[in-house]
Parts: C-alpha cells; structure tokens; sequence
C-alpha cells in the first residue's frame, strides 16, 4: 500500500511553504529554468520530477517531511491493527464462549456480524463526508502539528487505518474460530424470543449464505439442521439430536465470517485507500502552489536590467569652497552663451571689455579670447576677470581647460571669478546650481578661480521714493 | 539573440540620462545626482527574456570636451564617407587618455553599433553649445532619437525639438520621472522604428513588459488578499496561570493584548507594503503613511475619519446588505424555498441596517479570557469584528499599490501616501463587494477561506484596484 501521492503532495506543501521566504524574482527564475530545460529534453514537467529535480541539486537531507507526517500515521495505523489483533480473538472467544450448558447462539452472531457491516459502512461514509468526530483525540496525542495539507486528508486516513484494524480484527477472529472448530467441540444451534418458525430463519440463512452456494455448499445450512438446532434456553434437553449435528454449523460460521466479516472489510480498505490517493492527487492538482509554479514555469522571467546597483556610488557633494565677493573687474567673459542677449547692467559698464568663448565658438576663437583678455590685463595691477556662466549647465572639462589655458596666459597675479548667471540674469541661482560650480572651482586646486554671485539688480530708486 | 539592438543613452552631462535609463531598465538602484559627472562608466542595462536578450541599454557619462573632439575629427576626416571610421579611431586613440575618457566611454558603444539615444534637459534653454556633441553623434552615423526630458518646471522644448530636428531622425518628448508606463512602451517602440532589425525585438520587448505588468497586478492583488485574511483574522493570545489571571487586572491585560495586537498588525502591513514594492522592483522607497491606529481611542472610524480613508458608511450598508442577503438566501435553501426567497431579503435588511446603524463605531476586538484548562487560563484579543478595520486596510493597500505601480524608478522622492479622499469603493461592483465581505466575515469568525474563496476574493480584490486606478485616471 503505497502513499506515493501523498508523499508528493506532502513534499510539493513543504517545498511551497519553504518558498515563502524566497524572493519571487528567484522562483520565477529557478522554475522558468527548470521548464527549459524540460523542454529541451522533450520532457513534461510534473510536481514530481521538479521536486526530485530540486532534491538533486540540494541534497538528501535528514528526514523529509513525508516521512515525519506519515511516520505518525503509520504508528496509528499499527495500533489499530494490534487492537484489531487482539479484540478479533477476544471477540471470537466470547462469542463462541460455551459453558456446556447453553449452545453458542447463531443468531448472535450473525446480529454481530450486522454490526460490523454497519461500523465498516459508517466508517466509509465518514470518509467521503469528511467528519472527523475523532478530531480532538488526535490533536491531543498527534507527537506533533501534522502539516496542513495533512489535515486535509484526516478522513481518508483514519477511515484506511479504521478498515485496516477491522481486517486484522476479522482476520484474527476467523483464525481463532477455525482454532476453536480444532481443539473444542463446538455446539452452535440459533435461538430467538421471536415467533418465529425454521422455514424462515431456513430462508434468512440460506438468502445470507446465497454468496458461497457455488463455492462451499456445504456451508450453507440445510432445513433439517436448522430445524434440529433451534433451542430454548428453558429447554432442558433434547435426547433425540445426534450431538455431532450442533457442531455442523460451523463452516457456516466461518463463511460468514469471511463474506461479511472479512471481505467488506478488505474492499473497503482498498476503497479507502484508493480514495486517499485520488483526495491526495486532487489536492495536489488544486494546490495553490502549483498554479504558482504552473505560472512561473509558463511565464518568461523578464530582467529588466536591475541588476546593477551603484546606488551607493553617490557624488560627494560636500563643498568646503564659499562664494567671494565680485572682484572689481572691466574684463566679462561669457562662457557658452551665458550673458545673452545681453548682460546685467551691472557686469556691463561702458569700459567693460566683453569677450565670447565656449559654446558655438571654436577652440581658435577661445584661444583669440585668450589673448584679447591677456593683453587687457598686462596693463592692470590687479587683474580679475569675470567668467560669466549658465547657472543651470554643468562646468566641463572644456571650461576648467580654457581656465588652465588662462592661467599660462595671464600675468601671474590675475584671478578669475566664476559668476553663475540664471536664465534671466537677473535672480541669484539656486543653491544646488551655485554648488556645482563652488565645487568645479574647488576641484582645479588653485586660489585662480572662485566663484562669485551676480550683483543683484538694483532697486529703481525712484521707484522707492514713490512708495 | 546575438544581434541584439543596444542603445546608447548619450548627452551633456547632467541631463537625465540615468534617469532615462533606470525608469525604463525599472531599477531604481541606478545612483541619480544632481551632480554633474555621477557617472563615470558606461553601464548596459539589458532586457532578457529567458536569459535573451532582446535589447540592451547603455548609460554613459556626459560630453566634456566635445569641442575639441569635434577639431580631431575634422583634423583627421577627409569626406563624409569616413566619419564613422574617423570616430572610432578617436576612441582607438584616446582610450588611455584621461581628458578623454568620458568621450570614449560614451562613443564606444556607437562604435561597436549602438543606436544613439539622445537625451536633453527640456526644462532648460536650448543652447548651441550642444551643437558640437550633436555633430558628432552625427559622425558616428548611427540610427538616432532626441529625447526631451525635463528636469524643472520650465517648457523650452518647441525651441529644443526646432534645433534638435536637423540632427536626430526621431524626436520625442519623455518625463523620466513622471511618463506613464504606456509611454514607456511607446517609447520603445519609438527605439525598434530606428532601424528595421529592431522593430521585432522591441515589440517583443513591449509584449513582454505589458503582461509583466499586468501580472504584477494580479500578483499584487494576491498579496493585497492574503495580507487582508491575515490582519482580519488575527487574534492576539497571552497564557496565563491562575495566580496571574487573579492577580491581572482585567482592563491593563486588555491594554497590553491591544497594543500587541495593533503592533502585529502594523507590522504585517509594513510587510505588505515591502512586499508590493519589490514586485515592482522598487526596492529603496522611503515612505511617509499614518500609521494603522486608532486616532484617539474608539473613533477612528467615524464616519469623517473614515472618509479619508474612503470608505463610507453608505458603502458599508450596501456591502452589508450583499453579505446579508447571502446569509439570508441560505434560509431559503435550508427550507428548500418555503421562506420564498423572504430570506434573502430579510438578511439584506439585517445586514444592511447593521451595516448602517452600527457603521459610526468600530466595534473593538474583545478581550476574552478562557476557561482553566490544565491549570492555565487563556487570554484573547481579536480578531477584529468590524469588517470596516478590512476595509481600511483595503483602502490603504490599494492607494500604496496605485502609487508604486505608476511610480518610475527615476523618482527618488519620498512616497507620500496621503488618505484618498473620495469614496471610490463605491464604484466596486456588487459581486466584489460581496466576495470581499463574504471573506471579512469568515476571517471575523476565524474560519479559514478556502483556496476557491481566495482565488475569488483576489479577484475581487483586483477589481477594487482596477476601480481605484479608474478613478484617479478621472480624477486626475
């Protein structure tokens, strides 16, 4: 009796539980990989083989959780099958319990026999309802939680482990009836209060052995044994029955037993156990986790291109350097366009000598500029140049290489003083605009270069009078 | 796919391209600055199907010194026919040197046959200094598309797309930070038209991001659900000897079990939220969102702070009156019809007008205290009764998710989540409505949902959410 399907669906529950804690991305990987690779070996991907597949690339380790949770249906299984030992003999022997005085009632028997058909069906039909009024029992004495896909399939088990104990109980009590047959003198007759005549209980025995008339015919009663074995128990005796006819009873016994006793016991067991396998295949295929895994290995793992990570990669934008004063300054130099169309009026007197570099300009007017400023400069004692620049622009490498260039071209004494102009001109730039450039000046090394607001434009006095 | 198209994302420094980058490459792990220079090193980004590539994008560093580039290359080209040559003998030339790098980094992809992405600030003047680079992205002969990308307030880009359209083939207009997913996929589209070999891979590329999408939207209804049947079913448990449940005072275990409960709760909501996140591969969101709890003790949802968190009280009545009516339609069948469907319409009013007259307050978990069993007693608190503290959760869960399925990897803003403030549930249909509270109720009575129940409540799960985003579309 295998629990090949159980031990699948029981492995398949663990595996999804444990996958809980990985991250999606990682299954859908894993899964996507696992159903191309089946594809490519003209294989169909089945719960099984990707947990053996998964088992393989991890390893065998300690007990799986099959085991654990079926090992303790094992144990509940064996206990009823001792019990089921041991209460089948003691059954047996008190029903063929024989003081001498009274017969062993067939009726008796055959009323027991009608309970045990009644337990077995009731314990199938509580199966296939799926009541557990043994449920708290369990919970109390189970070693430990039973996995929940388990619980789904109490039923089914304890129905398989009820039929198993009634088949060692019904396998034990023919055994003991066929030792008794041996080594007693067994004397049956069939007694009931009823009014009742032979011929009926002739019909009822011979409707009840009907099953085995073919196979052992003699084992079903004829009229005159039962007309001849009915007794009273006032009766005191019955001197004209030949005693060795009490004893003809029992192949009758013994095949009741085993049709009704026995049998049903064994179909229902397998009924069960069938059931069981079909409940643990159908939980299977409607396992959540398998959609999942159905989904995961169906879906394309799509990377975006996420990967990579320099998050951390982060530009120092701490900046030691602080703005300086506008130096005095006749000597503008618009950077890439800065300055147009036209400058403040406050970096653009009438002697201002206004000089255009970078942007559109090429590399020979940049050097003419150059020149220009030089030759302006040569003739001033303290030489300071104005660099006008687009606020919102990032200072390249072309500005800090005219600045460098500058620096070998202009008296040594001369500075430059780096002014951040806004579209308008006529606001001061925003604080993350002027830091950039705080930090170009800072990253050339040198005191040459520095960075400097524009003036604010002036209030209109007038203006301010008329308020 | 060994003839992958690869796109170089080029430009000035400081214009977006990162950001350009990481919302279509959705990683958000990509280090955006305001600083010019934050990247230093061309980076490919490649979308892989199955472990195929279907197209890779390059991020570069900006122009430095395009200008004197452009003299080597003019110093060094003789006709038009070996421009493309003359550039890749610039990089050839230049790659160890130091004034150079960021140049090389950046035309060594469109050496090797990148498809040129140009990237410009469109909130920012236009400026001929631009110029330069733009010829020699010209030089390189590649396939090429201008992206108008704005980073301030300011609209320059009629003035961007005049100057742009003599060198790019294609000119398009793209928020890095905002551009809706669609765009995106248009975008890309945009890519696959540069030249005819790209077309397919970048449909199939669409294809795939649009089911990705759609499917983060079912998974993230999945997690909305389970997080849901978790909170509303939880129960906080303390075990008690019966020295201790003597000696407590019943109101200060009460106190400890709330607080613990409420903890819990946050808790699994906060798990929720990461959780939502990392399905859209947003793994570095800082979040600003009112904690789960009650504003002062047993108000929290009145019915004026519950409209903030969109649900109201009429919502409940009608949801209410579904639940009931189901409840009722099971009278019918137990009397196999005799009620003549009465049931029905008797549980609908109960649930309805329970819904209703009992919406103004939320009716507080209990504290129960169990009997002695083995010598221990014990104590419990929950699961909440009120399936309004659900709906709460729902709403909130569902605006989390609307934020980051339309939020780009470009953001780095903090998420604000502020409470909705419309009653949107509203427009959820019945048979939603109906699921979602059929699971409320189950959960309240600490019943498990089985695996039909919860395929239907994610479903309804779901279309709440397709409401929600419905209604900020219109909203918005």
């Amino acid at each position: 009796m295998t629990d090949t399907a159980i031990r699948l669906l029981l492995e398949f529950d663990d595996k999804v539980r444990r996958d809980h804690e990985q991250p999606p991305a990682f299954l859908h990987r894993r899964d996507r990989k696992y159903a191309l690779d089946c594809q490519q070996r003209d294989m169909t991907p089945s719960p099984g083989h990707w947990l053996a597949h998964l088992e393989r690339l991890s390893g065998q380790g300690g007990e799986s959780v099959a085991d654990a949770a079926l090992g303790t249906w094992r144990r509940i299984m064996t206990g009823f099958i001792l019990a089921g030992c041991a209460l089948g003999v003691l059954t047996m022997l008190g029903l063929l319990f024989y003081e001498g005085g009274q017969r062993i009632n067939v009726t008796v028997i055959l009323a027991f026999v009608f309970l045990q058909c009644l337990l077995a069906g009731f314990t199938t039909l509580q199966a296939f309802a799926g009541w557990q009024p043994w449920r708290p029992l369990l919970t109390r004495f189970a070693d430990q939680k039973s996995p929940a896909a388990l619980g789904k399939l109490q039923p089914q088990l304890m129905a398989r482990a009820a039929h198993i104990g009634g088949l060692a109980f019904g396998t034990c009590g023919l055994l003991t009836l066929l030792v008794m047959v041996v080594v007693q003198d067994l004397a049956f007759g069939w007694s009931t209060t009823l009014n009742t005549d032979s011929h009926r209980f002739l019909g009822l025995v011979q409707t009840i052995a009907a099953p085995w008339q073919w196979l052992w015919p003699g084992a079903v009663p004829d009229a005159s044994l039962v007309e001849t074995t009915r007794f009273f128990r006032a009766q005191t005796g019955n001197l004209t029955l030949n005693p060795a006819r009490l004893g003809d009873w029992w192949p009758f016994v013994a095949m009741v037993w085993t049709f009704y006793v026995l049998l049903p016991r064994l179909v229902l067991a397998v009924i069960a156990n069938g059931h069981l396998q079909l409940k643990a295949r159908r939980l299977l295929n409607r396992h959540p986790g398998l959609t999942a895994l159905q989904y995961r290995m169906e879906t394309p793992a799509l990377e975006t291109g996420n990967a990579h990570n320099d998050a951390q990669h982060q530009p120092d934008t701490s900046t030691n350097s602080q703005l300086k004063p506008l130096p005095e300054s006749d000597t503008v130099i618009c950077w890439a366009g800065a300055g147009e169309p036209e400058l403040p009026d406050a970096l653009n007197g009438p002697d201002t000598l206004v000089l255009r570099a970078g942007g559109r300009a090429s590399l020979q007017d940049d050097t003419l500029t150059l020149e220009k400023a030089a030759n302006h400069l040569a003739h001033i004692t303290r030489p300071a140049v104005i660099v006008v620049t687009r606020s919102w622009e990032p200072p390249t490498g072309e500005l800090q290489d005219f600045l460098q260039h500058a620096r070998e071209l202009w008296p040594p004494t001369s500075h430059v003083a780096v002014v951040p102009l806004t579209t308008s001109g006529q606001e001061e730039p925003p604080t993350h605009q002027v830091q950039q450039w705080l930090r170009f000046t800072e990253r050339l090394g040198t005191d040459f270069a520095c960075v400097s607001l524009p003036p604010l434009f002036p209030q209109n006095p007038y203006r301010q009078g008329e308020l | 796919m060994d003839n992958a198209p690869v796109f170089a994302v080029v430009g000035h420094p400081n214009k977006g391209k990162s950001s350009v980058v990481a919302t279509l490459s959705q990683n958000d792990a990509i280090a955006i600055a305001l600083e010019p220079g934050t990247t230093r090193q061309r980076q490919a980004y490649p979308l892989t199907v199955d472990g195929r590539t279907l197209y890779t994008l390059v991020d570069t560093p900006g122009f430095q010194r395009p200008r004197r580039v452009l003299e080597w290359l003019d110093a060094h080209s003789v006709s038009a026919s070996d421009r493309a040559e003359t550039v890749a003998a610039f990089v050839t030339q230049h790659r160890d040197d130091p004034r150079f790098t960021d140049e090389c980094e950046l035309l060594a992809p469109l050496v090797e046959g990148a498809g040129i992405i140009y990237v410009v600030d469109g909130s920012v003047p236009y400026s001929a200094e631009h110029e330069a680079e733009m010829t020699i992205l010209r030089w390189t002969g590649r396939p090429s598309l201008a992206l108008i990308n704005s980073i301030g307030p300011d609209d320059y880009s009629t003035a961007w797309q005049a100057a742009l359209g003599q060198f790019f083939q294609v000119i398009r207009k793209f928020d890095a930070v905002r551009a809706h997913f669609e765009q995106h996929l248009s975008l890309l589209r945009a890519f696959g038209q540069l030249e005819p070999a790209w077309e397919s891979p970048l449909d199939q590329a669409t294809g795939f991001l649009a089911d990705q999408r759609r499917q983060r939207k079912t998974q993230a209804a999945r997690l909305i659900a389970k997080a849901l049947e978790d909170i509303m079913s939880y129960q906080e448990k303390r075990t008690l000897t019966t020295n201790q449940a003597t000696e407590t005072n019943e109101r200060a275990l009460a106190d400890t079990l709330r607080r613990s409960w409420y903890q819990h709760q946050r808790r699994r909501e906060q798990t929720l939220r990461v959780s939502v996140e990392h399905l859209y591969q947003h793994k570095r969101i800082q979040r600003q969102e009112a904690e789960l709890e009650w504003h002062s003790d047993h108000d929290l949802f009145s019915e004026d702070s519950r409209r903030v968190w969109a649900v109201s009280r009429r919502y409940l009545a009608t949801a209410g009156f579904g639940a009931g009516a189901v409840g009722g339609a099971g009278i019918d069948a137990l009397t196999f019809g005799s009620s003549l469907g009465t049931g029905a319409l008797v549980g609908g009013i109960l649930g309805a007008a329970g819904s209703y007259f009992y919406g103004d307050r939320l009716a507080l978990p209990a504290l129960k205290i169990g009997a002695l069993q083995d010598g221990l007693k014990t104590a419990t608190f929950g699961p909440v009764q009120d399936s309004q503290f659900g709906y709460v959760v729902l709403g909130r869960a569902v605006d989390h998710w609307w934020h980051i399925s339309h939020r780009n990897h470009a953001g780095r803003d903090q998420l604000d989540l502020a409470p909705a403030d419309s009653h949107w549930l509203e427009n959820l249909d019945r048979k939603s409505r109906q699921d979602i509270q059929r699971v409320f109720n189950r959960c309240r009575k600490r019943r498990t949902p089985d695996d039909r129940q919860r395929v239907v409540f994610a479903a309804a799960i779901e279309q709440a959410m397709t409401v929600y985003d419905d209604w900020r579309l219109n909203r918005t």
